[in-house]
């Protein structure tokens, strides 16, 4: 790996190294540019390094104490942040549906939540090449949205038990399925200038970690490429702090390292740590924010889970756990709310089991116990769904200190009607699927998953941070690229969407550089 | 609703084999050899006893010769007050909260039925988590902390400690572990010769 001296004025330092950061970091650093991107975590090595065991894997997980605020505070730590050279893509389930063009409309659609200031045809082209890149094991021809210009690069991964049982009951139900897009490896895979990766074996705690880099984290895939092209990535380097020139550009990124301060001169930053961490970092700083709109509208998707036990043996920790697909509800006919949202069956790890069924339906005792003795029967069906921003939903500094000595962040969040409507359509169909499955002791969990918003993207300055390239209205080297700068939720998981963003802001600075 | 029994030592007898992977054996060794904790570095004797009866009501292993420590666990991360990265805000930080929200059962416990809870038959002993779980218990300290919350935390530790201990494992037939050679088989029904089935099928 090449390494850069912190004296050296590189001419991007990029900040997080998950979906936002890596694929924009191996675009800049293949066109030429110096850079060196900054991440928290550690560099891990997979295959040495990860156990499958989900309380030692913890350590994929953002695990600075957040302070969850709102009617329906959000359970952070596993499933939503993530730390390490790859991100939240070390624990993501590599679920890639791509968003449907109407998702980037909603406000002219419905009347509510917002528009996108880019549609799906600026990301269309990033769709593609991420996804024959990343080698998306898919159908090939796939049922809801916009036709895909090419096909899916692999066939679909085999479907597991929880898969096979909601085609079973969406079947009977006539509702329309496909087996998932799913960014790992149904066969060996070769990417030009990374070589051969290879294909999943069908071990079930992708959101453990993958040991063999048959899911495309980006630690597998865009990290190589950027070293490959030059670029150097400083691992357990966590970023406090903007040095500003007098132009109110930033002229160098601090970070500690090792618990000691070091300092990268820089020409651009481009923030990439996600919707917590971004505007946190924004947010103490004090910078890129004479809109008053960092760390406002706050989304999570809407995620509701129903779980149900069958006479079938299923062993829910085998097999990719998102295996199948429904775009039916996305907009549904008989809908009274905005949006919209999909299905997927889930598999799911014991202990993540063991812990929600302790939390949402606070079994203790033999009634725990009995209910865990059905794990290996056990299958669940997930949505993923619109959530509207909202004032009252946003994320603040707390008083309270963590260990480096910066504030919290407290963030606030409830669901509104629209959310409630959409989960009561949403819980009745997910029973019906499981009943016509032949589900007993069905239950729902209703939560909220990803962390979205934050640092809104948009034309107009008094009501963005960034515009449609992700450039900051308030610092002209500043980019920001992550989920933070989502304007709505979308009705689809959100990974692709922020590589594809990442692409094309990416892009969208090479551009103005050339003609610069 | 399933009740599956698997045979005991299913996990243990897998670990030392090919379908396991050296870091994933040494973590699980790890568990089932610690020792269990007699003297808590995080808790004081008196509340450590009182969680050990707690843990009882909350997760029973009577039929165990030995026991997942779940005290012992408990008190080990608290003490190394490795967080989950996040907690609901009405409640104060972890160290704070479990100090507080053990006090607070023994006060619930007093005011109650007048006994401190290690005395209290089991019945009793399921009506003050009861009162707690629902947010109905009597208690100062309860004004200072919500009790549901305390206690969906206190139950949601105690169960992550308990089934990632191969001993719960076995109990529910889960060989997750057993991957260093992937899955082959993973349809509906379809089970390798290395995962257990259960005995009353």
């Amino acid at each position: 790996m090449k390494l850069y001296s912190e004296n050296e004025i590189v001419d991007a330092v990029v900040i997080g190294t998950g979906a936002g950061g890596a694929p924009l970091l191996s675009r800049l650093a293949k066109a030429g540019l110096k850079v060196v991107a900054l991440e928290a975590g550690e560099h891990w090595e997979p295959s040495k390094d990860f156990a499958t065991d989900e309380v030692s894997q913890a350590k994929l997980f953002w695990t600075d104490e957040r302070l969850s605020a709102g009617e329906d505070p959000l359970h952070f730590g596993n499933n939503n942040s993530g730390i390490g050279v790859g991100g939240s893509t070390l624990h993501y389930t590599a679920y890639v549906p791509r968003p449907q063009p109407d998702d980037f409309h909603l406000y002219s659609d419905f009347g509510v939540g917002v528009n996108w200031p880019i549609g799906y045809n600026d990301l269309e082209k990033y769709f593609d090449e991420i996804e024959q890149f990343l080698g998306v094991s898919g159908p090939a021809d796939y049922l809801w949205g916009a036709k895909h210009k090419s096909s899916y690069p692999l066939p679909p991964l085999p479907l597991n038990g929880a898969a096979q049982l909601m085609k079973r009951g969406c079947d009977k139900l006539n509702i329309k399925t496909s087996p998932a897009a799913n960014a790992a490896l149904s066969a060996p895979y070769f990417q030009k200038d990374i070589g051969w990766r290879a294909a999943c074996t069908n071990r079930g705690f992708c959101q453990a970690g993958c040991t063999i880099g048959a899911k495309a984290n980006m630690d597998v895939t865009y990290i190589p490429l950027a070293v490959y092209h030059g670029s150097e990535v400083r691992s357990k380097s966590f970023v406090t702090e903007f040095e500003l020139n007098n132009s109110d550009n930033i002229s160098a990124v601090v970070y500690s390292f090792n618990g000691k301060m070091q300092r990268q001169k820089c020409k651009n930053v481009f923030l990439c740590a996600g919707a917590i961490e971004t505007p946190r970092l924004l947010l103490i700083n004090n910078i890129a924010n004479s809109s008053g709109e960092v760390g406002k509208n706050f989304m999570a998707h809407t995620g509701m889970q129903v779980w149900g036990q069958f006479e079938e043996d299923i062993r829910p920790y085998k097999g990719i756990p998102g295996g199948l697909i429904s775009e039916d509800t996305h907009r549904p006919k008989d809908a009274d709310f905005a949006g919209g949202y999909l299905l997927q069956s889930i598999g799911v790890m014991p202990v993540t089991y063991a812990s929600q069924v302790a939390r949402a339906r606070g079994l203790w005792g033999e009634a725990l116990l009995q209910c865990m003795r059905g794990y290996n029967h056990t299958a669940g069906i997930n949505i993923l769904g619109d959530c509207l921003p909202y004032p009252n939903n946003y994320l603040e500094l707390s008083d309270e200190m963590d260990s480096r000595g910066l504030p919290k962040p407290r963030i606030y969040f409830s669901i509104e009607e629209n959310e409630r409507r959409l989960n009561i359509h949403a819980e009745k169909i997910l029973r019906e699927i499981w009943s016509a499955a032949g589900a007993d002791d069905i239950w729902s969990y209703n939560r909220n998953a990803h962390t979205i918003g934050t640092c809104r993207m948009g034309n107009d300055q008094q009501k963005a941070v960034v515009n449609s390239e992700g450039k900051s209205f308030d610092i002209p080297n500043l980019f920001i690229a992550d989920n933070s700068v989502f304007p709505s939720a979308l009705s689809a998981n959100p990974a692709l969407t922020i590589m594809a963003l990442s692409l094309r802001i990416a892009d969208c600075f090479l551009d103005k550089m050339k003609h610069r | 609703m399933r009740n599956d029994f698997y045979p005991p030592g299913s996990v243990r007898a897998l670990l030392n084999t090919d379908s396991v992977t050296p870091q994933t054996r040494d973590i699980l060794n790890g568990r089932l050899q610690k020792k269990e904790i007699i003297n808590p570095c995080f808790f004081n004797k008196e509340m450590f006893v009182t969680l050990r009866h707690i843990c009882e009501r909350l997760i029973p292993q009577p039929n165990r010769l030995h026991k997942v420590d779940l005290p012992g666990f408990l008190d080990e991360m608290l003490f190394k007050g490795e967080g989950n990265g996040w907690r609901y805000n009405q409640m104060p930080p972890d160290n704070e909260a479990f100090i507080k929200g053990m006090q607070g059962i023994e006060e619930t416990s007093k005011l109650m039925f007048d006994a401190p809870f290690i005395l209290l038959d089991i019945t009793n002993q399921d009506k003050v988590l009861h009162s707690i779980q629902k947010d109905l218990a009597p208690g100062k300290t309860w004004q200072t902390i919500p009790s549901n919350l305390f206690f969906e935390e206190l139950l949601a530790q105690l169960v992550e400690i308990y089934y990632s201990h191969p001993q719960a494992k076995e109990e529910i037939g889960e060989v997750a572990m057993a991957d260093a050679n992937g899955w082959q088989k993973i349809g509906l029904n379809e089970l390798e010769p290395r995962e257990p089935k259960a005995l009353n099928k």
